[in-house]
């Protein structure tokens, strides 16, 4: 290969995937990016050795892409769907900002919100935060501008791990949930595909795990690439996780001596000796209404926070007098009642979940169930400790984590609930080798989440759920997937409405309850690095939906089945092209937890391509053209942009009333973000990051563990027992009959003190009865799973990312298992049909031995129909086959990616 | 003296092919050339399955088979112990393809492919010189790298810049490379502290490619 001339390194981050950010290096020869690179400054401080995965290989070819839209574009077909041409034409940037610009003026002097109340605009961005670190300065033009709609979700909020984040952050601010990898000896990992979705940091980890000689049982109807990774495979059948788990949680109470738990902990840092009453409510003081234990000195209840007190664990008792606060703020005196502690309403709770139990329903034998839970106890250390920057904690190396449709729609309650516990059991809840959460999108701030931690009610910390109050319910939704009115627990903060129920908003968009009014589209619609239209379910009435969209603004890479409904399309500068300063380190998403903390840049490696405009420079535009530049500079000044331009010792503010340039901005905010993270000690210019391209400072190790926080606090986590979310869905259930509300009614069934089983696998058999199907005529479940190769990156489209994921087994196929397959007469590469009730989609087969016979999986999310490239590999996508539908969203507002189907050869009657 | 080889740490590879793409991307190979590839491997009959992912590529043979084969002494193997390519010399015969073992060689004959059909990107446009075309082409061990980084003092296995880029990119940290005659060296060490296998021992090629494995057979 000749040599180049001219060779320059570029520092840059990928953060196509919630598992990073990673940091990387691009190789640009004479003027033309060429390869990525690792950023080999980054060894010492990256836990990833500052490599980045599979994924940002694409780049290079994303760049030069000739299928890029490369100028701004309008629509010239007022028709819009499917089977319609959009008659694309080019136009400037100016013709395009205007028409924007147009109908923003025009909302802005008819009233933000419409007649309904609702924002007359939304956005909606990909996967997991990730759009905005790339978006530049966008987050200070929305700003700038007031209410948006986040409702209309392209899977995100509802498909991602929704139940961890909500009851995840909920008990232990842990939005994601994830093993101390770095120290934990037993993983049971229930579906969470790590090996393919944790980002190059848990990938790392896992392996030095393996060799350091972790077990991980890896518990999942398909052996995917994790585990194969993983010491043990259990087959368990789909959406049967709650039994397996809520039986190991009865395994280790009924079989196994109370002395293999930590009853200190127990005792001290959970709500186990709380007192329940008949009525399912915390026994209380009756003067100052805080919760009641037995005092095992005094024989007599007292409330908990008493000096010197002795909780007992277990047990019943009579409490003479107490009242309980029910829902409503109701007062209910109880005198000389029975009562028995949170402990043991937990174990009576559980009490008939035994291994026998729980094997004819997920299909693992009883016996295999009794040694996952003793060898789990084993493991687990109790009483031992470990030093961590000088601070002794407990250690306990055991931790339980869990996949993406484990941790979504129905019985995932369940499943976060018996994972948390058997984590509490043993006192391995947020301390090291034990099950920690590792961000916070829920409360804030969102760079730490312990000092999101703050006194709560009840000795425990504090929650922000949207309120179930007589007065205070929200009764109208004010957004168009009714968050604040219909998940409590999902809270109103900048996130609230991406996370779900999103899907509600594309049904009510076509039929909306009778008891609400039938909520307008918004008017303005823009989306940026996000494609429900295959992403989602039922996409063939999604897709619908959007084309009744009145005016969409897409920031568009190539064309692609969401923007083909578009009416102005954008083309931003890509990853490789543009300038940007974000976060790095501290404690992130999924693994991301380091031993450093900072900023990353990513610089321009080449100019941008075409007419393609660094997002920064169209968020500015926008603001100036709009009249909102005051109000957007303001924006920036106050750390929309990622970090405030002024702080203690240092301020870097923009002027308001002029028009700044992209490294302008960025200029001011990487000096600002230094500032920050020095403590006004050392300031580092763009320039600087241009060369250097990250800056760090020590975050300790001590810090990626909630415990010692909430031993600092004297707080309590809120387990076993969930008398607020008891509390909460009465209310909420009172709330919804009073507005003559029902069909919420079997989500509202979720809200229960402690979960219970209830027939998951079955919810999905009568979904094809409702619709009028047979479920004998679907016997098989359609699942899916994830590739590194495409999993959020927007890839499908990158002939190289094509190219390297065939060299996995199933790539672009329908797995299905070997015997199954020859029963149906189907073989390998045959093309056949997976049909739902809902409707088909076709594939190659591939026949393995690694996936359950009732089962068969259909990876990554396909049926492209217009995305250049990616349209004409015919590969075949559940989402097609899946319908949005009320029946399977659960209380939290999510849904799984499940369904029952049918397979076939193409064409075989 | 020095050998060359590469191991291949079983129990950390996940298959994830970035060693796949960074080679690729690297050396400009074209569309359907892979150098370096994981495979993804399962034996056994439901439920009792394991699955296993498998770095190949050319093993730089201490007796390579494609080098006996070679009429036009095209491929030849240096004192490090890697095996090359001399792409003036080959007259695209594909002998060595049928006798290599590892199924480590691909030929492209005629014209070549570009991710995008028959135009090249501007980055293809920049890796790709033509003359890999109609000859036999297989992985290098990144020679280039390595007497780039040799010559400027650096040790192969150890420095980044004298390293093959499937290592440098291996997240998982299951590929390592160095001078196995070097004792005290990382690849020296791994192997003595670990079961290892190469792949066809029986052919008698003696390839510079170790796995490590612990779990028996694959």
């Amino acid at each position: 290969m000749a040599a180049a001339d001219t060779v320059k390194e570029v520092p840059s981050f990928c953060y196509n995937c919630v598992a990073g950010p990673d940091l990387m290096t691009v190789r640009v020869e004479n003027g033309v990016a060429t390869r990525i690179d690792p950023c080999h400054a980054a060894e010492t401080i990256h836990p990833g050795l500052g490599r980045v995965c599979v994924k940002a290989f694409g780049l290079v070819q994303k760049t030069y892409n000739p299928h890029r839209v490369l100028t701004p574009m309008k629509r010239t077909n007022p028709r819009k769907g499917r089977g319609e041409d959009p008659g694309f034409v080019p136009i400037s940037w100016d013709e395009a900002l205007d028409s924007v610009v147009a109908r923003l003026n025009d909302i802005r002097a008819r009233g933000l919100l419409d007649e309904a109340g609702l924002p007359r605009v939304a956005a909606t961005f990909g996967h997991g935060g990730t759009p905005q670190s790339y978006m530049g300065s966008f987050p200070a033009f929305l700003a700038a501008w007031g209410p948006i709609d986040y409702s209309f979700g392209s899977g995100q909020g509802v498909k991602c791990t929704h139940s961890e984040h909500l009851y995840g952050e909920f008990w232990h601010r842990g939005f994601t949930v994830c093993a101390d990898t770095v120290h934990t000896r037993y993983i049971i990992s229930c579906g969470f595909n790590g090996e393919v979705s944790g980002g190059v940091c848990a990938v790392r980890r896992h392996a030095d795990a393996r060799i350091r000689g972790v077990k991980r049982v890896q518990v999942e109807p398909h052996l995917s690439a994790t585990g194969a990774c993983s010491a043990e495979w259990l087959p368990i059948r789909p959406k049967t996780d709650p039994a397996f788990l809520l039986s190991l949680v009865h395994t280790i109470l009924f079989e196994h001596p109370r002395s293999a738990l930590d009853l200190p902990f127990l005792r001290d840092r959970t709500a186990s000796p709380y007192l329940v009453g008949p009525d399912g409510y915390y026994l209380r003081d009756a003067d100052s209404g805080t919760p009641l234990v037995w005092d095992e000195a005094s024989g007599a209840p007292v409330p908990f926070d008493t000096d010197g007190v002795r909780p007992i664990l277990e047990g019943r008792a009579i409490v003479a007098e107490a009242m309980t606060r029910g829902p409503d703020e109701e007062r209910r005196p109880y005198h000389n009642v029975e009562a028995r502690t949170a402990f043991t309403a937990m174990a009576d709770a559980v009490s008939g979940y035994t291994p026998e139990w729980a094997a004819k329903i997920c299909d693992i034998p009883a016996e295999t169930i009794r040694r996952i839970a003793r060898e789990y106890l084993d493991a687990a250390c109790v009483g031992e400790t470990i030093e961590i920057d000088g601070e002794t904690l407990p250690f306990r190396p055991v931790a339980v984590t869990l996949g993406k449709t484990v941790n979504n729609g129905w019985g995932a309650y369940e499943c976060c609930w018996a994972r948390t516990m058997l984590a509490t059991l043993v006192g391995a809840l947020e301390v090291p080798g034990g099950t920690l959460g590792t961000t916070v999108r829920i409360n804030r701030p969102h760079e730490n989440r312990l000092m999101s931690v703050k006194p709560g009610e009840d000795g425990f910390m504090n929650a922000n759920f949207n309120p179930t109050g007589r007065n205070s319910w929200l009764s109208k939704p004010g957004g168009r997937n009714a968050h604040r009115t219909l998940v409590p627990i999902v809270g109103n903060g900048p996130w609230a409405q991406a996370l779900g129920p999103t899907h509600l908003a594309w049904m009510f968009a076509k039929d909306a309850p009778k008891e609400w009014p039938q909520p307008p589209l918004p008017e303005i619609w823009f989306a940026f690095r996000t494609n429900p239209a295959i992403s989602f379910w039922n996409t063939a009435e999604l897709s619908q939906a959007m084309a009744r969209m009145p005016f969409i603004v897409a920031f568009a890479y190539t064309h692609d089945e969401t923007n083909h409904m578009a009416d102005i399309l954008l083309p931003d500068a890509t990853d490789l092209e543009s300038t940007q300063l974000i976060r790095i380190g501290g404690t992130k998403f999924v693994e991301q937890h380091w031993e450093h903390s900072g900023v990353a840049l990513r610089a321009p490696a080449i100019p941008p391509r075409g007419e393609a405009r660094d997002f920064t420079w169209i968020s500015t535009e926008l603001a100036r053209r709009a009249g909102l530049l005051e109000r957007y500079n303001a924006a920036l000044n106050k750390g929309a942009a990622w970090a405030p331009l002024k702080g203690e010792g240092y301020d870097f503010s923009l002027a308001t009333d002029e028009v700044h340039d992209v490294d302008t901005i960025w200029n001011a905010v990487c000096k600002a973000a230094t500032a920050e993270l020095s403590s006004g000690a050392e300031v580092r210019d763009l320039d600087w990051f241009k060369q250097h391209g990250h800056y760090v400072v020590p975050f300790k190790r001590e810090d990626w563990y909630l415990y010692p926080t909430m031993v600092r606090l004297g707080l309590r986590f809120e387990l076993p027992y969930q008398e607020r979310l008891l509390r909460t869905g009465e209310e909420l259930g009172r709330r919804l009959h009073e507005h003559d509300i029902h069909w919420w009614d079997s989500q509202l069934d979720e809200y229960v003190a402690i979960p219970q089983w209830h027939d998951v696998p079955e919810r999905w058999a009568q979904s094809v009865r409702d619709q009028g199907g047979d479920p004998d005529d679907y016997p098989l479940w359609g699942i899916t799973t994830k590739s590194m190769q495409y999993t959020t990156g927007n890839n499908a489209g990158i002939p190289l990312m094509n190219e390297v994921a065939g060299n996995m087994r199933g790539h672009g196929a329908v797995i299905m298992n070997a015997a199954t397959a020859a029963r149906l007469g189907i073989k390998a590469g045959d093309r056949v049909e997976v049909r739902s009730h809902l409707s088909v989609t076709t594939g190659r087969a591939e026949p393995v031995q690694g996936c359950r016979p009732d089962t068969v999986v259909l990876p990554g999310q396909w049926d492209h129909w217009k995305t250049p490239y990616a349209k004409d590999l015919a590969f075949p996508s559940l989402n097609t086959v899946i319908p949005m539908s009320l029946p399977l969203t659960d209380a939290t507002g999510s849904g799984s990616d499940v369904v029952r189907v049918s397979v076939r050869k193409a064409g075989a009657r | 003296m020095t050998r060359y080889v590469m191991v291949a740490d079983l129990r950390r590879c996940v298959g994830c092919q970035t060693c796949t793409a960074a080679c690729k991307e690297g050396n400009g190979t074209p569309p359907g050339v892979q150098w370096r590839r994981v495979l993804d491997l399962e034996t056994g009959t439901y439920p009792n399955v394991n699955r296993v992912f498998v770095p190949v590529g050319c093993q730089h043979c201490a007796h390579p088979p494609c080098l006996e084969v070679c009429p036009s002494t095209a491929t030849r193997q240096r004192a490090d112990g890697i095996v090359t390519v001399d792409y003036s010399l080959c007259i695209g015969c594909s002998y060595c393809i049928m006798a290599c073992p590892y199924d480590a060689r691909s030929l492209v004959g005629g014209e070549a492919g570009f991710a995008f059909g028959q135009q090249p990107t501007e980055a293809e446009a920049a890796r790709a010189e033509g003359k890999s075309l109609g000859v036999a082409t297989k992985c290098t061990f990144c020679a280039g790298r390595i007497d780039a980084g040799t010559a400027r003092g650096l040790v192969p296995g150890q420095d980044p810049e004298a390293t093959p880029l499937c290592v440098n990119n291996c997240i998982s940290g299951a590929l390592s490379f160095g001078d196995i005659e070097d004792a005290f060296g990382p690849v020296a060490s791994l192997l003595a502290e670990n079961k290892s296998f190469r792949m066809h021992q029986s052919e008698g090629t003696e390839p510079g490619f170790y796995y490590i494995w612990d779990k028996g057979t694959l």
